[in-house]
């Protein structure tokens, strides 16, 4: 299959690094609205051809596949000359600015027959993978309830709070964290599926050009509820999932490899407190030298979850079956996200 | 002479502009939009205009009236992706402006990071080869963005018939920035020395200056690449002596042979560390040669074409790096 990328920055190179090393792929062309980022991305990852225009780069390159990994506001318009062009669409998250935007989208790609998606990769990280196949087997019980919560420093030199270049994110309804909104909203929606009723707090600790630092909100969904959480202050960084089942309890932190499993053993009552506790030792020992050797290996790393998601879309449309993440789904993850959008800003 | 600087506030910039204004040339100084310079002290004359490469708009006005552009910003610092965007799209937009104007000389601050260092044996000069191809992408962000920086001003010069100098400075030392990567491997109080009798490319900030300022005034750089080193340069040995000795930090030296250590991290590299190349630079040859594999310098070419002498010698340096 021909693939080719619309914006060429960090998670860019994530989406290439993946797509090179599918032999059934081939990258036949880049975009950047900057010649140099264009053609040195196209030169590092083997790609067939480079442009600076998005609309010459479909014409000439024909391309089945496009991944739309510019700033977020650019991505309904992209999307939208891709599906003309007759390409199915991967759009990283957010997939578009507004609800609407997305509607019309899946709308015209639908008309169409094209295959359209949205890049949740932590919803398809091994530990993620690992706790939905315990709740698959039954050995978490039904789900009761889903806490995802990411705390994250945005206020680096060169971050979303720079005051020196405006972060594209902060043109969205809710600012920079808007960027991390569907991260949090895929994960609560891969275990309490659709949202019925959603309520969200935004508020700011810290002086800066963001308009809010923290979102904590709470989700009743069809099968679970769950509590949703951004901090920009709180430290270390981590994103923290821990799904609650009537047999088990699981908890991963995503930025590393912790996993670990808390659950109802036969046995005399007493003794499970310790039990649980020396294999949860035993699991976060095994994490803490599973992150660091992570490191030192060759592959995805923390993008384990995209690689997943890209190599499975591939394979999908490739053999005509359901996409990892059906259009359904983006549908419903994104009206989680509107639902989850400060007063005054839902679209 | 009329210079724009960028990058005006930064460790070299503020040296520029000082040597610039001290051979009688007028600097405006581009510095950031939310950036201080109150702290620098720089005399009135300085005319400070703000902007930023990343978003390139009103760049252009920043060149009215100038007669050179000295462009010496480029990111230090974050990720790869960060610094590329920030040194090469933010050079792309301010030649973008420049290209509107009549300012048509560039001196570019590139650096010694540029050179194939895994090919050049002996002398590094400026008739070194560059990295290039796929071999590029095996080094450091910073030297990514520092080869396309140069690679992509190099073009805009070819197209609008623009003079161009490029100078590219060895390990640039000054107050505070005395510690280089090329000192080895810290452990605590333990500097594990690779290749002690090395010569470091040193150049102390106030040489630098000093050659940047001329080349951007003498009609004679047009179109030259220098190298900048103060002379053949110090021993690592004894440098990095110097450094704990002046800057009261304690700490034991390890000497151990360069050869020994970049035969044992070829070998782990290939073998079992699978050619990875997320690893710690130390760890990856190319980037392990670019930082510590012995060589020897010169500056002989800006001595031939511009008479350039370094103005302080190593024990001055040592007086104001330390002093």
């Amino acid at each position: 299959m021909r693939a080719a990328l619309i914006g060429a920055g960090q998670i860019a190179r994530q989406h290439l690094s993946c797509l090179k090393a599918l032999p059934a792929v081939q990258i036949a062309g880049v975009c950047d609205l900057s010649p140099a980022v264009a053609e040195s991305i196209a030169e590092r990852y083997g790609a067939t051809a480079w442009f600076t225009d998005h609309t010459t780069m479909l014409r000439e390159v024909k391309p089945d596949v496009v991944h739309v990994t510019t700033p977020p506001t650019s991505h309904f318009r992209l999307a939208m000359d891709a599906l003309q062009a007759g390409a199915h669409v991967l759009v990283e998250k957010p997939a578009t600015a507004t609800l609407a935007e997305l509607e019309e989208l899946v709308r015209y790609a639908g008309g169409q027959q094209l295959a359209l998606t949205e890049d949740y990769n932590y919803v398809f990280n091994h530990a993620t993978r690992e706790i939905v196949r315990w709740v698959e087997t039954g050995l978490l019980g039904a789900v009761v309830h889903v806490e995802v919560m990411m705390a994250l420093d945005l206020f680096g030199p060169g971050g979303f709070a720079d005051p020196n270049a405006r972060h594209p994110a902060l043109t969205l309804a809710g600012g920079a964290l808007a960027d991390f909104l569907p991260h949090l909203a895929s994960l609560a929606h891969q275990f309490t599926g659709a949202h019925r009723r959603a309520h969200a707090i935004w508020t700011k600790r810290r002086p800066s050009i963001l308009p809010y630092d923290e979102l904590h909100a709470v989700v009743e969904g069809a099968r679970a509820t769950a509590t949703l959480g951004f901090s920009a202050t709180a430290q270390p960084d981590a994103f923290w999932l821990r799904v609650y089942g009537e047999r088990a309890q699981a908890s991963t932190n995503l930025f590393e490899t912790r996993l670990t499993f808390e659950r109802l053993r036969d046995g005399p009552k007493p003794l499970q407190p310790l039990l649980n506790g020396l294999e949860e030792a035993r699991a976060v020992r095994r994490a803490a030298v599973g992150t660091l050797m992570r490191k030192f290996k060759p592959g995805p790393g923390t993008y384990d979850g995209m690689w997943h998601l890209i190599s499975g879309t591939y394979a999908a449309l490739a053999q005509r079956t359901p996409l990892p993440v059906p259009v359904e789904h983006v549908l419903e993850v994104n009206r989680m996200v509107e639902a989850l959008k400060p007063e005054g800003a839902a679209s | 002479m009329r210079a724009l600087v960028t990058g005006a506030n930064g460790f070299l910039g503020q040296r520029v502009v000082a040597a610039l204004l001290a051979q009688g040339h007028t600097v405006r100084a581009l510095v950031r939009p939310a950036t201080s310079v109150e702290e620098i002290g720089w005399p009135a004359s300085v005319e400070i205009v703000r902007g930023d490469l990343r978003s390139g708009r009103e760049l252009a006005p920043a060149f009215d009236d100038m007669d050179v552009l000295v462009h010496l910003a480029a990111a230090v610092t974050g990720g790869d992706d960060a610094v590329f965007a920030s040194t090469v799209s933010g050079t792309e937009r301010l030649l973008t402006a420049m290209a509107g104007t009549a300012c048509r000389r560039i001196v570019l601050a590139s650096s010694f990071a540029v050179y194939d260092w895994s090919v050049i044996r002996g002398t590094l000069d400026e008739s070194s080869p560059i990295e290039s191809g796929a071999d590029l992408y095996r080094r450091d962000g910073y030297t990514i963005a520092k080869s396309w920086q140069e690679r992509v001003t190099r073009r805009y010069a070819a197209e609008h018939g623009w003079d161009l100098t490029v100078l590219r400075p060895g390990f640039i030392w000054g107050r505070d920035h005395g510690y280089l990567a090329a000192c080895g491997q810290q452990i605590g109080r333990l500097h594990i020395v690779i290749g002690p009798f090395s010569h470091l490319p040193l150049t102390h900030v106030d040489n630098c200056a000093d050659l940047f300022a001329r080349a951007a005034a003498d009609p004679r750089a047009a179109g030259q690449t220098f190298n900048v080193v103060d002379g053949p340069g110090e021993r690592i040995w004894s440098y990095l002596g110097n450094h704990l000795k002046h800057s009261g930090e304690r700490g034991f030296r390890l000497p151990v042979p360069y050869t020994v250590v970049y035969g044992m991290v070829s070998l782990a590299f290939a073998t079992i560390l699978k050619r990875n190349e997320k690893l710690p630079h130390v760890l990856v040859p190319c980037r392990f040669e670019s930082r510590l594999k012995p060589l020897r310098y010169t500056s002989a070419r800006a001595r031939e074409v511009l008479g350039w002498r370094a103005p302080f010698d190593y024990e001055e340096c040592l007086k104001r790096t330390y002093g």
